[in-house]
């Protein structure tokens, strides 16, 4: 397997490049084979991966099993309360050292020959160890392969295969100060509730990635059945009002708030014991924003995306509670992702709120979700419908180029954000996605 | 045909009971299907995980797919019945098979615990993919003036990544 190699020449993804800039996406792009294999090692592998909140492994010796794509990572609270990452796969022979989702443990024994590793990764146990290896192996060279970086920003721990890579804060970059509304607004932080919901979609990363990322645009049609409700808007611009803000790196958010003259509680009716800690600790241009906010939904490139939306259950003039989702999109084939989906609250929260916040989520996100039934749907319809003669040509021509044009040259940044980023007065718009997608060719030609 | 006790009912009554349920689900019949829910119908789907067995339950209480009452049900298939539920538009085919049906008294007088295993079929469009989901069922139906309704429902699926691409159907 080539891997890392284009499956077009340099010529052609420079222009790939060009076209996205004037809203232009080639439609192979979400179904070839060996783009997908070009992504792991030019984006997937040099990018930070979200793998999981501390709050999720709170005591020493609480661990997580994840992936970063297809790499098997063991995620622990070591003795010393530190947070650590291996690669999930013995050092003898390569088979798991822990199959289960989570746990406490002190110790790993590998089912296989019985090679055992603590939570520091240092190998402790072999069995009949001397008698086979004898003094001469040393063990500290065989300890538990650590994922080459690791770091947290508000408890969302992160894992990077690039030792070369940037910091991770360097890498959120201006993201930060958006991702701070979400998790750094309240005293004690966020908490992950439960575990994450798994499933699989038969679609492509970006897909998922871009919706979330840029395109508020769907909702009037994707979730119209919301709208014949009565639960959303009828207004088709419901989702459009407010700011859609590219960031660097690929990332973009959109703070969507409610329509003109539409009254909604502040804080996206989070409970007003909650509001002396925002002023603690976030500022003033935070807090401004943050006031108005409706809908919060974005990526951080590549595929670790969020939505916190205000959403009822109950039918029409059922009350709307808002939750913070955070989920990856792990590529594991060009046609197919797994999705990881996390519910988090505020720990300061009363509980009344937090199990609100919890049904709010289970009725409009995760597989049953309402809203992403229809989402999961359609995107599998994309990729379907992606695979063919005229989708793959990889002339650039306007014959099997899709649609980014929304917005170009037509809408202007504002000049009185208060965040930073590059803020445009509408999030109709496909600034975010030709900017994600720009970085996507941009890593490719790297 | 042994009964069970409390209730004077049939095995025999029970299976056509959840098979008549299956069909509601399978034919589309979603507000025929609502009719056998009580109106404090507790439905719900909580997660499986991988863990070590001796560390406790392999179920995550706490985490679910469905956690619903009769109104937030309600919705649901009202949703289903507009033009732009695109997940059911144009609907799937389901199939559910309900067996392993195990029946006993239920918490309270006129109340029956059933227990069943499920297997969800389910064709999209002309995909050639079969989805399937499958678990356990742990049901309690009670006795009414209508008929038997159910009260309770937990649905305990045995796949802890579900390979279904998303839960439009109910189980």
């Amino acid at each position: 397997m080539a891997h890392g190699t284009l499956p077009v020449s340099q010529e052609v993804m420079e222009s790939v490049r060009d076209k996205i800039r004037r809203g232009l996406l080639p439609q192979w792009a979400f179904s070839d084979p060996g783009i997908y294999q070009a992504e792991l090692e030019k984006i997937f592998y040099k990018t930070w991966q979200f793998l999981g909140h501390t709050s999720e492994i709170p005591k020493s010796g609480d661990f997580v099993t994840r992936w970063m794509v297809h790499d098997p990572v063991l995620l622990l609270r070591d003795t010393n309360g530190e947070i650590q990452a291996y690669l999930n796969s013995c050092s003898h022979r390569g088979a798991p050292v822990c199959i289960e989702d989570c746990g406490n443990r002190k110790t790993f024994t590998c089912p296989y020959h019985g090679w055992t590793y603590d939570s520091k990764g240092e190998l402790i146990g072999i069995v009949a160890g001397n008698k086979v290896y004898g003094q001469e192996m040393d063990r500290s060279q065989w300890a538990l392969r650590k994922i080459p970086r690791i770091a947290s920003y508000h408890g969302m721990i992160f894992g990077c295969m690039d030792p070369d890579a940037p910091s991770l804060e360097e890498f959120l970059g201006d993201l930060k100060w958006y991702l701070d509304i979400l998790l750094a607004r309240t005293d004690g932080g966020m908490e992950v509730r439960g575990v994450p919901h798994r499933w699989i979609i038969p679609t492509n990363w970006k897909i998922s990635s871009d919706n979330f990322g840029g395109d508020p645009y769907h909702t009037a049609m994707t979730h119209r059945s919301a709208v014949e409700l009565g639960i959303a808007p009828q207004d088709p611009l419901f989702a459009s009002y407010g700011h859609q803000v590219v960031l660097d790196h690929g990332h973009g958010v959109n703070m969507i708030t409610a329509a003109p003259g539409l009254k909604m509680p502040p804080y996206q009716g989070l409970p007003e014991s909650l509001w002396p800690m925002f002023e603690r600790n976030l500022t003033a241009e935070q807090r401004a924003v943050f006031k108005n906010l409706v809908v919060s939904v974005g990526t951080c490139f590549p595929n670790l995306s969020w939505v916190s939306p205000m959403h009822g259950t109950g039918g029409p003039g059922s009350p709307l509670t808002t939750f913070v989702n955070f989920r990856v999109w792990r590529p594991l084939a060009a046609d197919k992702i797994e999705v990881w989906s996390w519910v988090m609250v505020d720990k300061d929260a009363p509980e009344e709120f937090k199990q609100e916040s919890y049904l709010s989520y289970i009725g409009s996100f995760g597989p049953a979700g309402t809203l992403e039934q229809d989402d999961c749907e359609i995107w599998t319809r994309v990729v379907e419908h992606s695979r063919g003669y005229m989708a793959q040509n990889k002339d650039i021509s306007y014959n099997n180029v899709l649609n980014y044009l929304m917005g170009l040259d037509r809408v202007q940044p504002v000049t009185d954000w208060p965040g930073p980023g590059v803020a445009y007065p509408t999030c109709y718009l496909d600034a975010i996605s030709r900017s994600f997608y720009e970085r996507w060719a941009e890593m490719l030609l790297a | 045909m042994s009964t069970v006790s409390a209730t004077n009912v049939t095995y025999g009554d029970v299976v056509r009971l959840l098979f008549q349920e299956a069909a509601c689900l399978d034919r589309r019949d979603l507000d025929g299907w609502l009719a056998m829910l009580a109106d404090d119908v507790v439905y719900r789907m909580p997660l499986r995980i991988t863990k070590d067995p001796r560390t406790g339950s392999d179920i995550v209480e706490g985490m679910t797919f469905f956690e619903e009452t009769k109104v937030s049900l309600r919705t649901r298939v009202e949703r289903l019945k507009t033009t732009s539920a695109w997940a059911e538009m144009p609907p799937t085919r389901t199939r559910h098979f309900i067996s392993n049906i195990l029946v006993d008294d239920g918490p309270e007088p006129d109340t029956l615990a059933v227990t069943s295993s499920f297997l969800v079929l389910r064709s999209r469009r002309d995909s050639e993919a079969v989805e399937q989901v499958f678990g356990e069922r742990q049901d309690v139906w009670r006795k009414s003036d209508e008929g038997w309704k159910l009260v309770r429902r937990t649905i305990y699926p045995d796949q802890t990544t579900l390979t279904v691409l998303n839960l439009s159907m109910f189980i």
